[in-house]
């Protein structure tokens, strides 16, 4: 499966009066795509911190003390809050607890459902061109030079190629934009016409001249493109609503609703039809730009645009590109191979030196570090998460590491600001009442496994890469790119207007099951139940449509139904989309239908991770059992197992086992030593000093032991 | 059940009604509800947020000045409302105007509920919240949902603790301390706790001190308004096995609002189910659970979820449209006793239907 997130030993702490508060202490997961991994614990545990770093909303007084958090090829801890506007709600989405206090409560609902959309639509097409030309360039570079290898100049056919592909790429995008504009046209007719059939037939009083003008209007300016109403109906219809409308008051209301309700259903069917190949069909229209495609059926036009392309174009554009792809993979390669013996030099001197010298420090970073960036395959789509994070990681860490300082300007200024008053005051001889602090001195040790672990990554993916360059397929990377290449093209030319964004929030709202959209649509948040807030806090976030959504408690604010109701509507969209869900709760019940995976957190750290299957059946961490012991269910009638006390103060981490003091299996050791993950199955482990092979038995508590066997009969 | 007449009726809602001013319309926010609360025993309301459950609990503590109905605790109409008897007074005019009835019977009608508003009036400033003498809150108390909202910041624990005693008329300090240092111990925290402010301590042991608040009064009736709602999982136990002692060390009895169907399951011996301010079932809580009748109470019990993931993927969720459900074009709803002590509310051709099934299952 593929990782979408990683998450690497990620520490967090708060700067609060009382002291520093280790909120995260050294936890790792991974999140793949299409799963739903749950993170269950108190409050307090540091799930909400998780999330929120992640998300990249931590608050000002956290601290960041070391791990990663890698998505697509960046670490989310370094990479700048730039670049985080390209990440945060676009590619990961989150949800929060309090549907009320996410939605702008002066703001109508749809005005908020759009308002992201046409912003996004503004600010990304700059960048989707920048990505889609820079793209283009390299994959040209690299098959000239590749040609140029073998002694032919293939330079002005691979111009003219490139070129060829470039305009008909922004043809298609120009017709997906009027094609989209069409839609929107005939969404905003279908809706009137409903509302007028629906005014019609409850016999309301309605002004039938004005309606009928409105829509005579608006269909007479909706474009019929390609055909999407039969052309003849179009025009009869047409006809006979202009017709109704000359009469103005003397329209007959049974004839209008029989010609309205024709329309409706037209729009309707419409609406519903197959779409066209906008991509085939832009060169198609490129190489024959006087052709009128209009009058053919949409499934007869694909197939033939699509031969067209193949036929005179894209069979010999894939045999070019792959050549170039081919030679730039080798390269890289070729560099990697030559690069692999220095990392590994280097790991070999930053893991056994003791005292690091500093000139050899330096010479490292020099030499790596070119060497790294250059080694990139640049023309691969899918990102090597080390590859890409290494300058930062390495060459920041040596750099940080030497200059004993966290490099953080505002910091700096404050200390040398306090060293020339302090040292000005000495040298006026005054006695003073405060020292200067020494500067924030960095963790050596950390920074240094931070190093270590950074190398180690990089050569196992050389390794990696090496041996997986004999089954290298060309022709997949190829339509790889070009598969990205058109997603970066669609967005560069479409142009969200008011129309179409209100049209996709409307499919939005009933793909999260809202009923009557149309109307729902103006008002505001107050008008809604919880219920449906949240199911709009949810459409908000499915709008720039996200890979990852983060879910913070998001059932705990409402009841029992509803509950049942929006985690259903979180798992439909989950299957629909291939979302991968990270659900924050501290009900173990809630997630038993959800989560794919599950994690228990505990002050801080995660105690026990594996299937829902395998902690629900197997728990083994006293903590998961406690958890599960106090939940009563409906055939509980004995006294209920609470935990006793309270969490810890993180203030203050408790020596070993923080959960020690709770835990009525505690063992001695538990007091001294913190356990480590203990695996039980490859993807079941928990954080107890019980699965230790000399520790002594000790079985699950009697109260969930009966209750796993009783569901189990009653499943038979 | 005939051993429930034996039992001595603690709690008496009689036709509750509770209507909210909105502008132009009144919420009716409960409407016509009747139950009984028997002494020693823990009454659970369940539904949906917004379905008039905890409207119900603060307007037997007279939280809210009633529109209709009457409340009786012990016998004593503690609260009455006056709309049913205001109705009647306006029916009568409008029907004198039509002229169907005549002067004779207008006044008659006329004087009956004029004094039947009066005895209402009557009753209702008897056990006024400002009259000393037949304080209510003596023996009624009340847990709020919300630990952290319902105490109040710039008291000390002890002074919080007190406060009941105080208004009670109680002077002497060091009985107050006493008490004060007993139900803190009662409820699971120490003497040291009392010079504390709310803020320093936790959800649970926030819980916890609204509980001893209410216990301190020696109460017989508790009102508790989802105590558990706003607390986490593992601190959830806690505080259910901490009322759960209680209730059988100091024989209280509980009318327990929450909407979490499994922790009223665990410790209610009977059950209300609550839709849109109206009681649509109401009996023991195995009953409830073993033959759920209404079509709402169904779709309420699909929908807890289960520590089984199995289960839960392959789980179906009945969902409940009142349009859909019931037909009551020809006949009204009412609330009717399909078995001993199960009542369901639901209209005559409902009522066969439903006997039926309950016979079919006890075979």
């Amino acid at each position: 499966m593929d990782k979408k997130l990683e998450v690497k030993n990620l520490q967090i702490s708060f700067r609060t009066q009382g002291g520093i508060v280790k909120a995260v202490r050294d936890i790792s997961f991974d999140l793949y795509k299409g799963e739903t991994l749950a993170i269950v614990g108190e409050s307090g545990s540091g799930k909400s911190v998780t999330s929120k770093a992640i998300m990249g909303i931590l608050a000002g007084n956290s601290i960041v003390e070391g791990g990663e958090i890698l998505y697509d090829g960046q670490d989310l801890l370094k990479i700048s809050e730039e670049d985080y506007h390209k990440i945060r709600g676009d590619k990961i989405a989150m949800i929060f607890q309090d549907p009320m206090s996410s939605l702008n409560p002066i703001m109508r609902v749809g005005q908020q459902l759009t308002e992201a959309m046409i912003l996004k639509a503004k600010s990304g097409k700059k960048n989707a061109r920048r990505a889609f030309n820079s793209m283009l360039t390299r994959l040209g570079r690299s098959i000239n030079e590749a040609d140029a290898e073998h002694g032919i100049d293939t330079r002005q056919l691979v111009a003219k190629q490139l070129k060829t592909f470039d305009s008909f790429c922004v043809t298609a995008t120009n017709i997906e934009r009027e094609f989209n504009e069409a839609l929107g046209n005939l969404t905003q007719l279908e809706n009137e016409a409903d509302e007028a059939v629906l005014m019609l037939e409850r016999d309301k009083k309605l002004d039938l001249a004005v309606t009928l003008k409105r829509i005579y209007r608006l269909y007479k300016g909706a474009t019929n493109p390609y055909g999407l109403v039969a052309n003849e109906e179009y025009t009869t219809s047409l006809a006979s609503l202009s017709a109704l409308a000359s009469q103005g008051k003397n329209a007959s209301r049974e004839e209008s609703l029989l010609v309205l309700r024709k329309i409706s259903q037209l729009t309707k069917d419409a609406l519903q039809k197959e779409k066209p190949n906008f991509f085939t069909m832009g060169y198609y229209l490129s190489v024959h730009p006087e052709a009128d495609l209009t009058k053919m059926p949409i499934g007869e036009m694909n197939s033939m645009t699509r031969e067209f392309l193949d036929k005179e174009f894209m069979l010999r554009f894939i045999e070019t590109a792959k050549r170039g792809v081919y030679y730039s993979r080798k390269v890289s390669i070729q560099r990697k191979r030559a690069a692999l013996k220095p990392v590994q030099e280097a790991l070999k001197y930053f893991r056994t030196t003791k005292e690091l010298d500093k000139k050899k420090a330096y010479a490292y970073v020099k030499k790596l570090t070119p060497m790294v960036n250059g080694a990139i395959d640049r023309l691969s789509v899918k990102k090597e998460s080390v590859e890409y994070v290494f300058h930062s990681a390495f060459e920041g860490g040596v750099e940080a590491y030497f200059t004993g300082a966290v490099r953080n300007p505002i910091e700096e200024r404050k200390y040398l600001s306090n060293k020339r008053r302090y040292e000005a005051a000495i040298a006026a001889g005054k006695k003073l009442d405060w020292t200067l602090k020494p500067q924030v001195v960095v963790d050596l040790e950390l920074k240094r496994a931070n190093i270590c672990k950074t190398l180690e990554n990089l050569c196992n993916c050389y390794e990696r890469n090496i041996k997986d360059f004999k089954k290298f397929d060309s022709e997949a990377h190829v339509v790889e790119i070009i598969d990205y290449l058109k997603e970066q093209a669609s967005c560069f030319v479409v142009k969200m207007n008011k129309k179409i964004a209100k049209a996709k929030a409307i499919k939005l709202m009933e793909e999260v099951g809202i009923p009557e959209p149309n109307r729902r649509f103006n008002q505001y948040p107050f008008e809604y139940s919880g219920g449906m807030r949240q199911r709009i806090v949810i459409a908000i976030a499915l709008s720039a449509n996200p890979d990852i959504l983060i879910c913070d408690e998001p059932t705990t604010a409402l009841d029992v139904t509803i509950q049942a109701q929006i985690l259903e509507l979180i798992n439909v969209i989950k299957r629909e989309r291939n979302l991968s869900v990270i659900f924050i709760t501290h009900n173990l019940g809630v997630v038993a239908n959800m989560a794919d995976r599950i994690a228990v957190m505990y002050a801080g750290k995660i105690v026990e991770l594996g299937t829902a299957e395998e902690v629900f059946y197997e728990p083994a961490h006293p903590y998961t059992w406690a958890l599960l012991s106090s939940m009563p269910d409906l055939h509980t009638s004995e006294k209920l197992e609470s935990i006793p006390g309270t969490p810890p103060n993180m203030i203050y981490p408790p020596k070993g086992d923080a959960f020690a003091a709770r835990n009525k299996y505690a063992l001695e050791i538990d007091f001294e030593l913190e356990p480590p993950m203990f695996d039980i199955t490859d993807t079941h482990a928990a954080a107890t000093w019980l699965l230790h092979p000399n520790a002594p038995k000790v079985e699950m508590p009697a109260l969930i032991k009966t209750r796993i066997e009783r569901l189990k009969k009653e499943r038979q | 059940m005939d051993n429930n007449q034996e039992k001595e009726v603690l709690l008496k809602v009689e036709h509750l009604q509770q209507y909210f001013k909105m502008g132009k319309y009144e919420n009716k926010a409960v409407d016509d509800v009747s139950f009984e609360v028997y002494k020693g025993e823990v009454f659970g309301l369940v539904g949906e947020s917004g379905c008039g459950k905890t409207t119900t609990g603060r307007s037997i503590i007279r939280l809210y000045d009633i529109t209709g109905g009457s409340v009786y605790y012990k016998g004593e109409r503690i609260c009455a409302g006056t709309r049913k008897y205001e109705d009647a007074i306006k029916a009568a005019y409008d029907a004198h105007f039509a002229k169907e009835i005549t002067k004779e019977e207008l006044d008659k009608i006329l004087e009956i509920n004029f004094t039947k508003i009066a005895a209402a009036k009557a009753d209702h400033k008897k056990w006024s919240r400002h009259n000393g003498k037949n304080n209510l809150t003596n023996e009624i108390q009340m847990i709020f949902q919300d630990p952290i909202a319902s105490l109040d910041p710039r008291m000390t624990v002890r002074d919080i603790i007190a406060e009941g005693l105080i208004i009670r008329g109680i002077k002497d300090k060091e009985f107050i301390d006493q008490q004060v240092y007993k139900m803190l111990e009662t409820v699971g925290l120490v003497q040291e706790h009392a010079s504390r402010y709310p803020h320093e301590f936790s959800g649970g042991q926030r819980q916890r001190i609204g509980i001893a608040r209410a216990v301190i009064m020696n109460p017989e009736l508790i009102i508790a308004d989802e105590p558990i709602s706003a607390l986490d999982v593992s601190i959830q136990a806690q505080v259910i096995n901490l009322l759960h002692d209680l209730s059988e060390k100091m024989g209280l009895t509980i009318l327990f609002i929450a909407h979490d169907l499994a922790v009223v399951k665990y410790f209610s011996d009977r059950i209300a189910v609550m839709y849109f301010g109206k009681i649509v079932e109401l009996a023991t809580s195995d009953e409830l659970f073993a033959h759920p009748l209404h079509p709402y109470t169904r779709s309420l019990l699909s929908a807890i979820p289960l520590p089984d993931p199995i289960t839960e993927k392959n789980r179906k969720r009945i969902v409940y449209n009142p349009i859909l459900d019931h037909d009551y074009s020809k006949e009204g709803p009412s609330m009717r006793e399909v078995s001993p002590g199960h009542f369901v509310y639901c209209n005559t051709e409902e009522f066969e239907r439903y006997t039926k099934e309950i016979q079919e299952s006890e075979q």
